[in-house]
């Protein structure tokens, strides 16, 4: 019955984000993005301070393993009063640079499960796609409030990860998909010198999980891989190191799906993206050589509060309880 | 495999660094020429494979987003190749599906 549901729910979004109105961005009589509002915010000051943005979003996501687009969106809708379409198609073509040049490095350590990633990135890309079709017809304040949602659970994702982050992990066997697609694998743990073997149990549910997290990435341009990391982890016992390395090698190819159609939809002004992509690229380099220096728990408990209150803000913002 | 993996992870970093130039090379033709015309709304595909004019200063700014945004793609196809020569056809078959879908989603969202 639950899964009848979630099908149906699945096969609804995707009608719509096919079928559905389109490029309401443009025409809109609600909110109409024109010209004058697309530049007039655009000023030298205004890309320095999108520059700045994201160099501090990008540098403090390489320190804590989330992509920078869960912060800098909100900022730039917040701090600059870019239109969150924009913001968001900014965010997503950073996404892409930053998981590109980190993947270059992961690749060659041999913790990412490869045939793991291609399987769930069949569900990814297709989610993406769909993301980005329901996110060019979705209004202002809708997306707002997914976005303060999905802060929101970010938040609970990381406290409760600080909580438990002691919790032993107990390698779970192939279930008969995983079985047929030889899902399981093993990497080498320089850390505890020695190889780790494990299987993929529940990959059908993974699967479906990577697809709503494909729907997310495209609906607000970030990388997702908060809700990728939790299913493999939790749901399909993967380990961590992999699943964190998976994931990263999963989102260059999920936010290249969507960030086509951000491109094509004009949502990826040159003036707020330039500046952005350069900014979360310095800033992510920079934050993997800072992290070998800051406390790791102090960072974590400052960034649940910080998570929190651009969650609130953005959905009090969405459903007009306050003017930004 | 192993020696299309180091193959890939160089492109990645090729493709990043390239349209990092690309970007800043636009940030500075706009500066430089005082043209930040920027197509706004929908875009066509031919503005943003031909642009006008051709390598005008906002045209080498998004020749840079594309660059980027090929870079996965190209990992994608890459990885086709690999499990092809492989003869591993089911997951030729999967990456071949992921790479479907990447170039629909490029013809996709025409607005």
């Amino acid at each position: 019955m639950f899964w009848l549901h979630i099908g149906t729910f699945l096969v609804l979004i995707q009608y719509r984000a096919l079928f559905g109105e389109r490029s309401r961005f443009i025409d809109s009589s609600e909110k109409r993005i024109t010209r004058e509002s697309v530049t007039g915010y655009v000023t030298p000051p205004t890309m320095v301070a999108a520059l700045a943005i994201a160099l501090g979003s990008g540098a403090l996501g390489s320190m804590l393993g989330l992509g920078g687009g869960v912060v800098m969106v909100p900022l730039l809708v917040f701090l600059l009063g870019v239109p969150i379409h924009i913001a968001a198609g900014a965010s997503i073509v950073a996404v892409v640079a930053t998981s590109s040049a980190s993947a270059s490095v992961y690749v060659r350590d041999e913790v990412t499960n490869m045939r793991l990633g291609m399987f769930l990135e069949l569900a990814t890309t297709v989610g993406a796609v769909t993301g980005a079709g329901l996110m060019a017809g979705a209004s202002e304040a809708t997306l707002k409030t997914v976005f303060g949602v999905t802060l929101l659970y970010a938040s609970a994702v990381m406290w409760h990860q600080m909580r438990s982050s002691g919790r032993s992990w107990t390698p779970a066997d192939n279930d008969w998909v995983a079985e047929r697609l030889r899902l399981g694998a093993s990497y080498y743990d320089a850390a505890r010198s020695e190889t780790i073997s494990y299987g993929v149990a529940q990959s059908l549910p993974t699967f479906v999980i990577s697809y709503v997290a494909g729907v997310v990435s495209g609906l607000l341009g970030i990388g997702g891989g908060g809700i990728k990391v939790p299913a493999m982890n939790v749901v399909s016992g993967v380990p961590m190191k992999a699943a964190v390395a998976t994931s990263n090698f999963m989102i260059g190819v999920t936010a290249a799906a969507s960030a086509l159609i951000y491109i094509r939809n004009g949502f990826c002004d040159s003036f707020i993206t330039a500046p952005v992509v350069l900014g979360t690229l310095v800033g992510s380099f920079l934050g993997a050589k800072l992290a070998l220096r800051v406390r790791g728990v102090v960072l974590k408990k400052v960034f649940v509060v910080v998570l929190l209150v651009l969650g609130l803000s953005m959905v009090a913002s969405g459903v007009g309880l306050i003017w930004a | 495999m192993r020696r299309l993996e180091v193959l890939v992870s160089g492109v990645l970093r090729l493709g990043v660094a390239l349209s990092g130039l690309l970007i800043l090379v636009g940030l500075g033709l706009m500066a430089w020429s005082g043209d930040v015309s920027c197509p706004y709304g929908v875009l066509s595909l031919e503005w943003v494979l031909w642009g006008d004019p051709f390598l005008g200063p906002s045209h080498v700014l998004f020749l840079g987003f594309l660059v980027l945004v090929a870079t996965p793609m190209v990992r994608v196809a890459a990885s086709v190749v690999a499990y092809v020569m492989d003869g591993d056809w089911v997951y030729a078959a999967i990456t071949g599906l992921v790479f479907a879908v990447l170039v629909a989603g490029m013809f996709m969202g025409l607005g």
